[in-house]
């Protein structure tokens, strides 16, 4: 694996507060990132930071192996799209569509037409005047045309509606599978997108708590579910994550099981089910006792 | 991972710095509407009901000294003067907008403030070649043929057609780079940094009226505006429109865009 963009140590304090915490990870090439996290746990300051747009307080950024910080050549081979992406004055779609090419030297033209059709962009319409989903539609559009090696995704969806965001869940899979390129979406939709990431990473006030291949981590924990006591004899003595509980029955989220579990837990008649890239997230970024098991993991 | 590997990672096309600039020229012309047909649609406009009222004045005015005192009063005409304060407003907008539009396109804010500066230099140049030719018809049809002024104004300066021009030019230079380091202060500080720096540019101006009255020096200044004469005075523009651009730049270099 070759890493597109290298972090590490980086921090970024704004007065007293603390952005980012000595977060360390690394974007690899072709490859689609979530970089998922709730609201204000720093998601767009660390893209801010990766693409030079904002500056670290310590640490270091390597973006093609350079610091990105006014380096055009690092930065011509980056398309960043913002949740609320602002436009020149006056700007119709179709002024958008025109000069993107002068900056991503593959953009797709032809692409881009048919993603216009796709989502029903108007394209002679003022940007002022477009719904909030058609104007999400444009940074989508945009950033997928523009095939740029590596494309950042800051919740480019406000507004749309679960179609149109179906539609950029399928052109996403398929234009990257014909287009390999390296892709970091960020949202806190994470069941919505789970099945699109391969890499995920989990920002939680500032410090990366999660930063896995998304198949390991859906290994991470399993549920055991089946009569109270059976489940109660069968987790004692692990680390238990949540515990839920309906009458008679029982249903425990743990950690990692061995093969050798897996079966034992058959044999006794529990039931496993795999866990939700969501609730993992969701587990892992409310409480601290939480937190101490997703580093562990 | 070792430094070898990250330097290999993907070979992109890496466009050179100067293609850069030049799309952000570009960027800024892809949509001329607000840039260059709506100021001269306007102009023309403002320039038609202005020969309308030179002919009312002409029709009503029929002795001769009632005549000169009209068309005196017209090189005094402000009727174009519109075009600066719009330049500087285009220029305010070239920033606050397009600046954090083409960052999220991996412009560097070294290309974006060099691109944008060259489409600050191209519309000055491109509106003062206009103004000259509309001076020099002016002035060879005796004021649109009422002995009237709109682009030999007395603040525009006097002088052959290439002194006109250079004026003009550097008039628009002014109004252009004081809006854009203007507009980068909004962007990297928003309004506190509005509010300080204008704060902080009245106590200058104070400072130095306080330090000539004290000083009894208006006469002094008042001979040097008479010895400098207009063109002097616009000359001079250059050294404040140097020192807007430079801000502007070093403002801009710190500056992160945010919503």
């Amino acid at each position: 694996m070759t890493a597109v963009v290298e972090v590490s140590d980086l921090s970024k304090r704004f007065g007293q507060f603390t952005a980012i915490d000595r977060a360390s990870f690394a974007i690899e090439e072709n490859t689609i990132h979530g970089l998922l996290g709730r609201n204000g746990a720093g998601k767009t300051t660390l893209m801010q930071l990766m693409t030079g747009q904002d500056f670290a307080s310590g640490g270091s950024i390597r973006l093609f192996g350079e610091n990105p910080v006014e380096n055009s050549r690092a930065l011509s081979g980056v398309c960043f799209i913002k949740e609320s992406q602002k436009y020149p004055e006056d700007f119709k779609a179709k002024h958008v569509l025109r000069s993107a090419p002068w900056f991503f030297p593959e953009w797709d033209a032809a692409y881009a037409e048919r993603l216009v059709a796709d989502f029903r962009l108007p394209l002679d319409r003022r940007i002022k005047k477009l719904s909030r989903g058609q104007l999400s539609a444009i940074g989508v559009i945009v950033g997928l045309a523009s095939r740029a090696p590596l494309t950042f995704f800051d919740e480019p969806y406000l507004g749309l509606d679960a179609v149109a965001r179906q539609i950029f869940y399928d052109r996403l899979l398929e234009d990257y599978a014909s287009h390999p390129r390296t892709i970091v979406l960020s949202t806190h939709l994470i069941d919505e997108v789970s099945a699109l990431l391969e890499r995920v990473i989990v920002v939680d006030e500032g410090r990366i708590v999660i930063d896995s291949s998304a198949e390991d981590l859906r290994g991470s924990a399993s549920i055991v579910a089946g009569p109270r006591a059976t489940v109660d004899a069968f987790v004692d003595g692990r680390d238990v994550l949540h515990r839920e509980q309906l009458g008679g029955l029982s249903s425990v989220t743990v950690a990692r099981l061995s093969e050798a579990e897996r079966s034992a837990a058959a044999r006794a008649g529990l039931e496993l089910a795999p866990v939700s890239l969501q609730q993992l997230i969701v587990r892992t970024t409310t409480s601290t006792s939480d937190k101490e098991w997703s580093q562990a993991s | 991972m070792t430094a070898a590997t990250l330097a290999e990672a993907s070979p992109h096309r890496r466009p050179s710095s100067g293609s850069r600039v030049l799309a952000v020229f570009r960027l800024h012309f892809v949509n001329p509407g607000t840039t260059i047909v709506i100021p001269w649609a306007i102009l023309a406009f403002i320039f038609i009901v202005n020969v309308a009222i030179w002919a009312l004045i002409f029709a009503a005015a029929t002795s001769p000294s009632d005549r000169a005192d009209a068309q005196e009063g017209t090189s005094w005409s402000g009727a174009a003067t519109f075009l600066f304060a719009y330049m500087s407003v285009v220029a305010v907008q070239a920033v606050n907008t397009t600046f954090p539009f083409a960052q999220g396109y991996g412009v560097t804010r070294r290309d974006f403030y060099l691109g944008s500066s060259l489409v600050f230099v191209a519309l000055s140049a491109m509106y003062a070649v206009g103004l000259t030719v509309l001076a020099e018809i002016e002035t060879a049809t005796d004021g649109w043929g009422f002995g009237a002024h709109m682009f030999t104004a007395v603040y525009y300066g006097d002088g052959p057609w290439f002194v006109r021009l250079g004026l003009f030019f550097a008039l628009f230079l002014f109004f252009f780079f004081l809006g854009a380091a203007f507009a980068t202060v909004f962007v990297r500080w928003k309004a506190i940094g509005m509010i300080v720096s204008f704060g902080a540019i009245t106590l200058v101006l104070l400072a130095a009226i306080a330090l000539v009255t004290l000083s009894d020096g208006w006469p002094a200044v008042g001979a040097w505006f008479g010895s400098t004469g207009i063109n002097g005075v616009i000359l001079w523009s250059l050294v404040p429109t140097a020192v807007a651009a430079v801000t502007g730049y070093l403002v801009l270099r710190g500056a992160t865009p945010r919503n």
